[in-house]
C-alpha cells in the first residue's frame, strides 16, 4: 500500500480536531491514480492508493477503514465496493465515482441520485474535486439515517443566503460549530482561489440533490 | 417491418457467456434485418450499466432479471421506471467450491467422490470444524439483486445451512477465480465462463447449476427505460424482434458452438473458447480431468417446446419478487405494492412476436 499526501492546517478538521480523513483511491492504472492524487495533494486528506482488485482490495478496505473511497466508473470492482454495506462485517463507506468522460452538470446531478455518494466527471484536475469529496462524505452521513433531519434543515435554509445556507448545512450534517463551518468554506475558497460564495454554491448544488 | 423512430441504438452488455443473444443479433445480422444500427458497448460493472441506462447514456441493456424490479423500487438509489419486454436467457449459473475445500469434504466423508449435483449439506462438517476455530467458509456472488444470490440462498436453505453460517462477499466475476486460487474464497455462485474457468485451471469443482436449483428461472432480460419505450415504441418492437430471433437461433446446438467462437473474441469475452463452449453445449465441467456432467439446460435462450420461453410473463416477475422478499431485499409492503405488470411487459413482447 502506497501512502502519500499528508497536510493539515488548523481550520479544516472535519470530524474531530485530531482526525484526518482517510481517502482510499482504488485504481489499477498508475497514471490515472497519480493525476488524482496530485489534485488531492495539500488537502486535509490522507490519500492511500491501492492498485488491487477483487478480494485483496476488499481486505485493504477492511484494514484501512477509509472514510471515503474513490473509484473509476469503469472499474469492475465498483459492484463490490458499492455493496460493502450489504456485508455485515464491513461498515458502509461513501463512494466517489470518477469518469474521464465529460458530461453536463445535469447529468452529474442525475447520476449521483442513482446510488453513489458523488460522481466526479470530466477533468479530474478541476478544483471542485475536493469540495465534491467533502460533500460526498457529508451526504453519506445523511444517507445513513439523517434524511428527515436534512429535509427539515433544507426547509429552514430556504430563505437564507448561499454562504449562510452552506454553513448551516455543514453544521447540521457534520456537527461543526458555526466558526468551523465558516472556516471550512473559507479554506476551500482559499485553496482553490475561489470566492466563498462560489464554494457555497458548489456545496449547495450537491446538497440540493437530496 | 416497423417504422423505426431511432435507428442508432447503444446496447450495453456484460462480458458473460449468456450475453450470446446480443452478440448473435449483432454478428448474425438480426439487428440489421430489423432496421437497427446497433452499437454494443461492453460494461464492467452492473452498477455502471444501471446508471448508464437510467441516464440514457445507453438505450437498452442486457440486465440481471431482478434489476428492473430493483430499479422500480429504488433499491439502489433513485427510483427509475425500467421495463423488460423480453427474457434473454434462463439458467446459466453454477456454484463452484474450491478444490481444497472439496478435498476436505471428501476426507470428512471418508469417500473418493461426491455425487453431483451436491447439496450444501456436504459443507456441514467443515462449517462445524471452522466454528471451533471461530472461522467461517467464505462464499461470493457478483451482485445482490441477482439470481446468483437467490440461487446460493436456495442451495444453502435446501441443505439446511443458515446464511449466517458463512461469510458472503460481493466480488466481480473476473476476481472470482484468482480469489479462489489464493484461498480467499471457498466457493462462489457465478455465471459462465467463470465456473468452467475455475475447473479448467484446477482451482474449483462445480457441483450444482441453476438448472438444479431454481429450474428455468429467468436469468438475463432486456432492460430499457419506460420513457424510452414510450418515445420509441416501434424501435422497441424491432429490438425485441431481433433479439427474439437471436434467441431462437441459439436453440440449435451446432449454432451454439459458433456462438462460443464469436464470444471468445477480444471485443466480447476475450477468453478461450475452452471455457465458453461447454455450458453453451449443455456440458457442466465438474472436476478437472473428469467426465463433464450433462446439463442440457445449462445455458438456455429458447426452447421449441415452450413458445412462452422468452415471454416476460407476469408469473416470472412475481416469482422473482417473491425471492427478493424471502431474502429480505424487499419488504412485505413493497411486495404488496409492486406492480409487476408494469415492469415485466409481456404486452410489448406479444405485439413484437405477432408481427
Amino acid at each position: 500500500m502506497k501512502k502519500s499526501t499528508l497536510s493539515l492546517s488548523k481550520n479544516n478538521h472535519i470530524k474531530e480536531p485530531t482526525a484526518k480523513l482517510k481517502v482510499l483511491l482504488a485504481e489499477n492504472n498508475h497514471v490515472k491514480a497519480k493525476a488524482l492524487m496530485d489534485v488531492l495533494t495539500n488537502t486535509e486528506y490522507d490519500i492511500y492508493h491501492i492498485a488491487n482488485s477483487g478480494v485483496p482490495l476488499l481486505k485493504d478496505v477492511e484494514q484501512l477503514n477509509p472514510d471515503v473511497i474513490i473509484i473509476d466508473i469503469e472499474s469492475p470492482d465498483r459492484d463490490m465496493l458499492e455493496n460493502l454495506n450489504k456485508i455485515s462485517q464491513f461498515a458502509p463507506k461513501p463512494i466517489v465515482v470518477f469518469s474521464e468522460q465529460e458530461n453536463d452538470k445535469t447529468t452529474i446531478n442525475q447520476i449521483v441520485k442513482s446510488g453513489v455518494s458523488a460522481y466526479v466527471v470530466g477533468d479530474i484536475g478541476q478544483d471542485r474535486v475536493k469540495s465534491i469529496i467533502d460533500v460526498a462524505i457529508a451526504r453519506f452521513g445523511l444517507f445513513q439515517g439523517m434524511k428527515q433531519e436534512l429535509a427539515d434543515t433544507k426547509q429552514k435554509l430556504s430563505s437564507q443566503k448561499n454562504i449562510d445556507k452552506a454553513k448551516r448545512w455543514l453544521m447540521e450534517t457534520r456537527q461543526l460549530s458555526e466558526s468551523d463551518a465558516y472556516n471550512f468554506i473559507r479554506k476551500i475558497a482559499m485553496d482553490n482561489s475561489q470566492k466563498m460564495d462560489d464554494v457555497a454554491k458548489n456545496i449547495l448544488s450537491v446538497a440540493s440533490i437530496f | 417491418m416497423f417504422k423505426i423512430e431511432k435507428k442508432n441504438i447503444n446496447l450495453g452488455f456484460m462480458p458473460l457467456t449468456d450475453s450470446a443473444p446480443v452478440v448473435i443479433a449483432y454478428e448474425m445480422g438480426m439487428f440489421k434485418k430489423w432496421g437497427l444500427n446497433v452499437t454494443l458497448t461492453k460494461q464492467n460493472s452492473w452498477a455502471t450499466l444501471r446508471d448508464k441506462l437510467h441516464l440514457g447514456v445507453i438505450d437498452a441493456a442486457q440486465m440481471l432479471a431482478p434489476m428492473p424490479i430493483a430499479s422500480n423500487l429504488g433499491l439502489y438509489g433513485q427510483e427509475s421506471q425500467v421495463i423488460s419486454p423480453l427474457i434473454l436467457s434462463r439458467n446459466g449459473n453454477g456454484i463452484t467450491i474450491s478444490t481444497a475445500l472439496y478435498q476436505k469434504l471428501l476426507a470428512h466423508k471418508n469417500n473418493t467422490e461426491i455425487s453431483m449435483p451436491f447439496s450444501a449439506n456436504i459443507l456441514s462438517p467443515e462449517i462445524k470444524e471452522r466454528k471451533k476455530e471461530g472461522e467461517k467458509l467464505t462464499f461470493a456472488v457478483v451482485f445482490p439483486y441477482s439470481c446468483h444470490y437467490y440461487e446460493l440462498i436456495e442451495w444453502l436453505k435446501e441443505g439446511n445451512i443458515a446464511l449466517s453460517d458463512i461469510n458472503l462477499l460481493f466480488v466481480p466475476p473476473s476476481g472470482m477465480v484468482p480469489s479462489m486460487q489464493s484461498g480467499d474464497l471457498d466457493g462462489f455462485c457465478v455465471g459462465g465462463p467463470w465456473n468452467a474457468k475455475a475447473v479448467r485451471e484446477g482451482v474449483g469443482v462445480t457441483g450444482v447449476t441453476s438448472s438444479d436449483l431454481l429450474q428455468d428461472s429467468p436469468e438475463k432480460v432486456l432492460g430499457l427505460m419506460s420513457s424510452w419505450q414510450s418515445k420509441y415504441p416501434q424501435t422497441t418492437l424491432a429490438l425485441v424482434s431481433a433479439l427474439y430471433e437471436a434467441c431462437q437461433w441459439l436453440e440449435n446446438v451446432p449454432n451454439r458452438f459458433e456462438a462460443a467462437r464469436l464470444l471468445s473474441r477480444a471485443c466480447y469475452l476475450d477468453t478461450h473458447i475452452d471455457v465458453i463452449a461447454p455450458s453453451l453445449l449443455g456440458s457442466c465441467l465438474t472436476f478437472n480431468g473428469t467426465t463433464p456432467r450433462k446439463v442440457t439446460s445449462y445455458n438456455q435462450f429458447s426452447t421449441l417446446d415452450d413458445p412462452e420461453f422468452n415471454k416476460p410473463a407476469l408469473n416470472c416477475g412475481e416469482k422473482i419478487a417473491d425471492l427478493m422478499q424471502e431474502c429480505g431485499h424487499i419488504s412485505t409492503k413493497q411486495r404488496t405494492e409492486l406492480s409487476i405488470a408494469n415492469i415485466y411487459r409481456e404486452d410489448i413482447y406479444l405485439t413484437a412476436i405477432s408481427i
